[in-house]
């Protein structure tokens, strides 16, 4: 007899063994992650919550055209003011088709992204075609919400190219899921959406829309101090993503902004080149 | 974050042969939003003395108004203008006046005495001195700062090479760190001249 597929109702993840719910028990049955033995478990879950500082310093941005969607990140990763790194890879391929990307918690989004990648691949399996990007952000959303108030930081797109064209959701920590066309993600997410509103016309090419993600990204980079390092950019289309320029914020500030040189500083940048 | 890091900055100063040179970036912001990337943080008090005041910028901007005043006076009164050691002096007890309700700024002093000897110095927002012999550091990238002076300098430099020196420190410390950066001005000083220059840093 064929087993009804109940995973889309498990509200919680998998083992840390990373093996889903055996045939043999109740698929409904709630799986766990192991709590602290501790004495004060509300105090030890304060000082974890506050540890992971849900600040999404960041800058992401996703949005809707023409040609598919168009999906791009900085690179910063900051600890209050250190920055930990001007390398860290924001955009995580899900799958050949489809694009997540991390804002808030790195370990939290590279986790449950991951987790979603599983999630997709066996329903693959179990139906014999892709999973929707309204499905694989449907089973995102779900899992986040079981963890409400818990401390996850998680603000997350999902990008993709189904049988209905491309699709693009914005998921969050608070149980949020949101459908759109344009979306941008973190603190440098005001300046980012300047741009990109300002410039965003459905009819792009896909360089024209590279280049409008490019100078968003750059442009937060710019004024947003938690952002910076290397600007990516993804292009999700009918035969699955691409990544099209990985571009480093600090060259792209000259080439945008040449520095006109006055006459002395002429006279300099000649006598040393030559 | 805390007052120190509301608006951000980097200040340091590095003595070399009968010369010295002192540093600092460019950013204003407000939090992590960056306003301005043209911000003074060295000011002169006199051709052979110098203060680079980081911190809180409303302070470092009042702060530097009240010693120029001071100093004007001084310099009606003695006919000269006030050596290095005295300013630092001078600075401190301004600072430790209001030890209750204090100006949330840390200045860098940097100048040459009457013989050209370079004097550098430091104090915390209360007053402290801390002299130095080599470098100096302030801000909110000066634990990055420390690191990177205490490899890359030497002592008497010359002034070419202490430029080049101060100005590497200056701008692999502000790329670790989020509040300060947006590029670098830097100042040399020896006996007979001063240059000024601006330094191209990342803008991220």
């Amino acid at each position: 007899m064929m087993e009804l597929d109940l995973s889309g109702f498990e509200s919680c993840p998998l083992f840390p063994g990373g093996v889903v719910a055996d045939h043999g028990e109740n698929p409904l049955a709630a799986a766990s992650f192991q709590l602290p033995a501790c004495s004060d478990f509300d105090g030890f879950q304060k000082d974890a919550i506050q540890m992971t500082k849900p600040a999404k310093g960041t800058t992401t941005l996703a949005f809707v055209f023409k040609e598919g969607v168009i999906v791009a990140a900085d690179s910063r990763a900051t600890m209050g003011g250190y920055i930990s790194s001007q390398s860290v890879k924001k955009i995580v391929e899900i799958n050949p088709h489809m694009l997540g990307t991390i804002a808030g918690g790195a370990a939290d989004c590279q986790f449950w992204h991951r987790n979603l990648g599983i999630k997709c691949r066996l329903h693959e399996l179990a139906n014999k075609r892709r999973i929707s990007v309204t499905g694989a952000s449907k089973l995102l959303a779900n899992i986040l919400y079981s963890y409400k108030g818990m401390g996850l930081s998680v603000g997350t797109m999902i990008a993709g190219w189904d049988e209905k064209g491309p699709g693009l959701y914005y998921v969050d920590n608070e149980g949020g899921r949101l459908k759109g066309t344009r979306f941008s993600v973190g603190s440098g997410s005001p300046y980012a959406y300047g741009v990109l509103d300002s410039g965003y016309q459905f009819n792009m090419s896909v360089e024209e829309a590279a280049e409008l993600a490019r100078r968003a990204i750059y442009h937060a980079t710019f004024h947003d101090g938690a952002s910076g390092g290397v600007a990516s950019v993804y292009h999700v289309g009918p035969q699955g993503w691409k990544k099209l320029s990985g571009d480093d914020v600090g060259e792209l500030h000259y080439k945008y902004y040449p520095m006109i040189l006055t006459p002395t500083e002429q006279e300099m940048a000649d006598t040393s080149a030559a | 974050m805390s007052i120190f890091e509301y608006n951000g900055s980097a200040v340091v100063a590095m003595v070399g042969k009968n010369c010295f040179a002192i540093a600092s970036d460019r950013r204003l912001g407000v939090n992590l939003q960056t306003i301005a990337t043209d911000f003074q943080r060295i000011y002169k008090i006199h051709d052979k003395l110098y203060i680079g005041l980081s911190g809180l910028a409303t302070d470092a901007q009042t702060l530097y108004q009240r010693l120029v005043f001071r100093h004007k006076l001084y310099q009606l009164r003695e006919e000269r203008d006030m050596k290095p050691e005295t300013f630092a002096s001078l600075v401190s007890a301004l600072l430790y006046e209001k030890r209750f309700g204090p100006y949330f700024c840390q200045p860098v002093i940097a100048g040459l005495d009457d013989d050209d000897v370079p004097f550098i110095c430091t104090m915390d927002c209360l007053g402290a001195k801390e002299l130095a012999k080599d470098f100096v550091v302030s801000g909110t990238a000066s634990e990055s700062l420390y690191g990177v002076c205490e490899s890359m300098y030497k002592p008497n430099m010359e002034s070419e090479e202490l430029f080049e020196t101060i100005s590497q420190a200056l701008l692999s410390s502000v790329d670790r760190d989020c509040l300060s950066g947006w590029g670098g001005h830097v100042l040399l000083v020896t006996p007979t001249e001063v240059v000024e220059r601006t330094l191209k840093g990342r803008m991220d």
